[in-house]
Order: C-alpha cells, then sequence, then structure tokens
C-alpha cells in the first residue's frame, strides 16, 4: 500500500469526510520541540500501487499537532498549532489566501482539534493551558472555554450521536464529560492512574468511551457506570498516544503508542488484540479509520512517514 | 482501493453509524437541542465569548481537582525568579522518576552536574547531552543561555537543536553592555531586557516540550537509561569516578584525592598511616605486598 514521506516528524492524520481518498497530515520540525510545521493534504490514486501526491500543503510558524477536517465544507482544514493559534484553511483557496482564520485565544500549544460530527458547524480544541475552547465559523471568537482541568488537557472529542456532548481527557489522570449547555462538566472519570492522552467515543453506543494512558493501556468505559472500565485492553509497550474508534464496526478501534505500533483492538472479546502493525520505526504518533472505506486505517509517526492500508494487509508493502 | 464516485462538493456522505441504532439502553445525557451551536450555548447562558485564561484563574482551577492528587508543576510554571541562572538546575526535578538504586545515583550526578552547567556553560555544553535526564535538563540551561551549543547532539532525538539553543546565547547578556563606561551611552531601553525575558521564554518552552514528551513517555526514557547505564557497566566505569572525573574537571577538590593516598589498585602505599582502612578489595594484586593475604578481612597493622 502507498507510502508518503513527510519532511517533518509526523503528529496527525485524518481522512476526509468527504473524499474517501484523501487525507491531512500534520507534522512538525524537530520531533515539534522546535521549529516549524507543515499541513499536508494528500490524494490517494485510486489504483493500487501508485503513489500518493500531495494536493496542498501549508506552512507554520511552529509545529502542528493535530487538524481536523470540517464537517460541513469538504475543503476546510482546521490546525492545531504549537504556539497556541488555531488556523483555518481552505483548500479551494490558493496558498496566499491562507489560513483564511488564525484564532490566538490559548496561551499554550494547541494539542488537539475535533470538528462537530453531528451539528457539523463547531469544533474544539483543546490545550496545554488546561482549557477546552468551543468554536464556531459564525463567530469571530471562541464561543466557550471549558476549564476545569487542573493540566494539560491533551484530547477532546465530541460524542458522535449527540451534537451537545463531548469528553476531553487530560494528564491530570481524568477524563471529563461535558455539556456544552451545563457551566461545568456533567461527569469527572478518574480512568487512569496516569496521564490520559486520548480519548474516542463509540461511534454505535454513545455512552461507550475508551482512553488511552501514560500506563500502556486502553481503558473502555460506560459513562453510566464508570466506577470499573468495562475493558482493559494491554499489549502496547509504552504509553499510547491516540485512539480511534472504527466508524463502521462496533467493537473495534484502533490505537497507536510509543512503543512505535498501531494496534486494532476488539474490545468486547477476552483476546482484544486483533493485529499489531509494526511498520513505524519511530514513534507512532497518529492514526485513523476512513469513514467511507470500511477497514482502511491510516497512520503518521516520527519516523516521517504516512502509511495507509487496508486492514489485514501489510502496510509497508509494495 | 476501489472508486466510488465522489460525493459532491459540500455534500456530506451519511456516517456508517446514522443508520444503526443506539445499541444501549437510555444515556445520560440531555436530548440534544436545536439549533446552531453558537445559539444554543448562548441561550444556555454559559458562552464567554473570546476568553483568555489567565494564570490566576488557574490556580482557582487546581483546587477543583477532585481527585486530591497532586498534579505535577508544569516546566513553565515553575519559579524562576529568586534564583540565578545556575538555580534552574535546583528546580527542576526530572530525576524524581529515577530516585532508587543505580538509576538515583545515576540521575543525581547528572543532577549535580547540570546545575553546575549553569555556570560553566562551555562544560555543560561536553557533557549535558550524554546524561539525557538531569544533565540534559539542566546543564541545557547553561548551555543555552551561554551560547555553548551542540549540546544535545548526544541525546536520542537531539541532534540539531543545539544551534538554535546556542544562538540565543550568543547575544550574551553580558556581550553589549559595559555597566562601568562612564562615557558609554545612556542607559539602554529596557527593550534589552524584554528580549532576554523573551529568550527565557523560549528556553523554557522548549524544555517545556521535551519535558511533556518525557511525561507522556516515561517508560521509553527508562528504557533509555537502563541501556546507558549497562553501557557505563560494560565499560567499567564506575559511577562514582565518573562524577569524580566530571567534578575535577570543574575544578572542584572532591575526595578523589583521598584515592591519591593508595597505590594502585587502592592498595596501601609504604609508609601511609592511613593505610589500613578500607582494604575489603574484591580485587588485589597477584603480587601482593607481604603478608597482605593474612590481613585482608581485617584491620591489622602488624605487617
Amino acid at each position: 500500500m502507498p507510502v508518503f514521506k513527510t519532511p517533518f516528524n509526523g503528529y496527525s492524520v485524518r481522512f476526509s469526510p468527504f473524499y474517501e481518498n484523501r487525507i491531512a497530515v500534520a507534522t512538525a520540525q524537530n520531533f515539534g520541540i522546535l521549529g516549524n510545521g507543515r499541513v499536508h493534504v494528500l490524494d490517494l490514486s485510486p489504483t493500487p500501487g501508485a503513489p500518493i501526491t500531495e494536493l496542498a500543503a501549508f506552512d507554520t510558524a511552529d509545529g502542528v499537532y493535530d487538524l481536523a477536517w470540517s464537517e460541513s465544507h469538504d475543503s476546510i482544514l482546521v490546525a492545531a498549532i504549537g504556539d497556541g493559534s488555531v488556523k483555518l484553511y481552505d483548500l479551494a483557496l490558493p496558498p496566499t489566501s491562507n489560513p483564511i482564520r488564525s484564532f490566538h485565544e490559548h496561551t499554550r500549544e494547541v494539542h488537539s482539534a475535533d470538528y462537530n460530527p453531528v451539528r457539523r458547524d463547531s469544533f474544539l480544541t483543546s490545550s496545554w493551558d488546561d482549557t477546552v475552547k468551543l468554536w464556531t465559523l459564525d463567530r469571530p471568537t471562541s464561543v466557550r472555554t471549558f476549564k476545569e482541568h487542573a493540566y494539560c488537557v491533551y484530547s477532546a472529542a465530541w460524542n458522535p450521536r449527540h451534537s451537545d456532548v463531548f469528553a476531553s481527557a487530560s494528564g491530570d489522570c481524568t477524563v471529563r464529560i461535558w455539556d456544552v449547555r451545563e457551566p461545568g462538566s456533567t461527569m469527572n472519570i478518574p480512568a487512569h492512574e496516569f496521564e490520559i492522552l486520548a480519548c474516542d467515543w463509540n461511534k454505535y453506543d454513545d455512552c461507550v468511551i475508551a482512553t488511552a494512558s501514560v500506563d500502556k493501556s486502553i481503558n473502555v468505559w460506560d459513562v453510566r457506570s464508570y466506577r470499573v472500565p468495562i475493558s482493559v485492553l494491554n499489549g502496547h509497550g509504552y504509553a499510547v498516544k491516540k485512539l480511534r474508534f472504527s466508524p463502521h464496526r462496533q467493537n473495534l478501534m484502533v490505537s497507536c503508542s510509543y512503543d512505535m505500533t498501531v494496534c486494532l483492538w476488539d474490545y468486547m472479546v477476552d483476546d482484544a488484540l486483533v493485529s499489531r502493525y509494526d511498520h513505524h520505526t519511530e514513534f507512532a504518533v497518529g492514526v485513523d479509520m476512513s469513514v467511507l472505506v470500511e477497514g482502511l486505517i491510516a497512520s503518521t509517526g516520527w519516523d516521517e512517514l504516512v502509511y495507509v492500508w487496508q486492514h489485514g494487509t501489510d502496510p509497508s508493502a509494495p | 482501493m476501489e472508486s466510488k464516485p465522489q460525493p459532491s462538493a459540500n455534500s456530506l456522505p451519511p456516517k456508517p453509524w446514522e443508520r444503526a441504532g443506539s445499541s444501549s439502553g437510555p444515556a445520560p445525557f440531555k436530548p440534544p437541542s436545536g439549533g446552531s451551536t453558537s445559539d444554543v450555548v448562548e441561550a444556555s447562558g454559559t458562552a464567554r465569548p473570546g476568553e483568555i485564561v489567565s494564570s490566576s484563574d488557574k490556580n482557582a482551577i487546581v483546587n477543583r481537582n477532585s481527585l486530591g492528587r497532586p498534579v505535577p508543576t508544569r516546566p513553565w510554571e515553575q519559579n524562576y525568579g529568586n534564583s540565578g541562572i545556575g538555580g534552574y538546575g535546583s528546580t527542576m526535578n526530572y530525576n524524581s522518576g529515577y530516585g532508587s538504586g543505580l538509576n538515583g545515583s545515576y540521575g543525581g550526578l547528572g543532577g549535580n552536574y547540570g546545575g553546575l552547567g549553569g555556570n560553566y556553560g562551555g562544560l555543560g555544553g561536553t557533557y549535558g547531552g550524554g546524561t539525557y535526564g538531569g544533565g540534559m535538563y539542566r546543564g541545557g540551561y547553561g548551555g543555552g543561555l551561554y551560547g555553548s551549543s551542540g549540546m544535545y547532539g548526544g541525546g536520542m532525538y537531539n541532534s540539531g537543536f543545539g544551534g538554535p539553543m546556542g544562538g540565543y546565547g550568543m547575544g550574551g547578556p553580558f556581550g553589549s553592555q559595559d555597566p562601568n563606561d562612564p562615557n558609554g551611552a545612556p542607559p539602554s531601553p529596557p527593550g534589552f531586557w524584554i528580549s532576554v525575558l523573551r529568550v527565557m521564554q523560549g528556553v523554557v518552552n522548549f524544555f517545556g516540550r521535551i519535558s511533556i514528551l518525557v511525561d507522556q513517555n516515561t517508560q521509553a526514557f527508562h528504557m533509555f537509561m537502563t541501556a546507558l547505564l549497562q553501557l557505563f557497566d560494560r565499560s567499567g566505569v564506575l559511577y562514582g569516578e565518573l562524577a569524580r572525573f566530571v567534578l575535577r574537571l570543574l575544578g572542584i577538590k572532591t575526595k578523589a584525592r583521598k584515592v591519591q593516598h593508595m597505590g594502585p589498585n587502592g592498595f596501601p602505599l609504604p609508609g601511609n598511616s592511613n593505610s589500613h582502612v578500607n582494604q575489603n578489595y574484591i580485587e588485589a594484586p597477584k603480587s601482593a605486598p607481604s603478608g597482605s593475604w593474612d590481613n585482608v578481612w581485617e584491620n591489622d597493622t602488624s605487617n
């Protein structure tokens, strides 16, 4: 399956919700510690084996840590930047007109971005300044700031079945569930003993959420009774950096880790690890599953490579 | 990959899960509201457009941490105000995970040395990279501020960082001004110190990102330290010897002098009155001084 080499270290990859052969990749120079960043928009060739082509690229003054495709406009991308800014890019406009927006409200690095898939008019960003911000395209500033976490918020994810509910995962070892209409968080789940780096909702059960932690495990929770996790997935050798539930199968999720592997899990069965892909030669820090093509997975990592492959095939096979 | 007809622009294909009902019972969420997100939030009275969270707000947030667990201090929020440059070493706490056994002693070495690195930037550059833990953090400040570069070359992922960091130091806090020059120009505007502060901010940012990475990746960090320790074990370098070597390089007199009272392999030099202490060496030379085997295990000075 095709591979794309980025000049900087990969941080995040996302499939377009509009085009089955389009992905966006967030990269940062010098492993995101110091230097510039770049957003790549890539087109996969419909013919197998053909190379990935770059549709557009946007340079930033600091590393890009995450991306989100707009769910309302097929050409708009949200980028979470290390200098605390949130930038919007429109692929339909020439590079000189981009970014079309640049919001400077976060006081520290912005670490994640997620577009509301239900109402499709708003997105969330989470930052190392301990806050999550809610943005809409019809307002010049953020609409709301959610500030209860006591440490960096590494990830915020919309509930895919509820337009007002989202979850945030933080280094303070908690996951909080929020309703944008409520003044405070509606739930506070002490999900791990170590920092939590990512969370995602089950697409088929709006009460199930998974959390990925520095303790190398993934916990799956039912928000109606969150005293104990409904499943604990062990198998990664180091901190789990990101995870994503399958858009097509209720039980499946994919995760990537500092152990340089990408794992596919079925959290409903005892032997939960379905497959392990060790194609990356450095930390695997970005992973996504296509909404439009079942079983299509993309991953990126610090080895500056973007892989796109069908589940069950070898990602590094030519 | 099979080629499907592309959806026309701005018409989002339905999500696969929208075709299926939710499989579990009622959710503990209020039913969704109609209208746009901004309208919904504004109607709920929770909207705070463009709010920027200040650090005083954050203190209140910390108190709201219902877990009762201590939350680590962020590297960029630590109080550097009362300490000199070398003080960076004393306030950083990245050796804490290595408090026991060999790792502890090794981390301690890095810490001590890094602290000195604040004052001796050049040497910090030479040795900071190899220690990776305390050394990199602490020596790093010294190196960066005083213009010594290349200190990050030794680490796992750090090649190339030395350049820009060294670059910060090149301006040099002490380079362009001579406070003792009576005929000099009027005092330079505070822009200089603002630029220094800005540089400091950049430095703190830099280490903030490294430390976040180390935080997220404590396991890999541990593995690196273990590998490093094994390397030292193999080359036969004792940690104490290493520490003494480093301190001697810095011109600090240590107990190393005491070692010089001993002969080769720690055996007493003839006529040394203190020579009876600490003779329990595992390896003794084959051609030992007379009667040595009799008093290896006791402090017998009768020979």
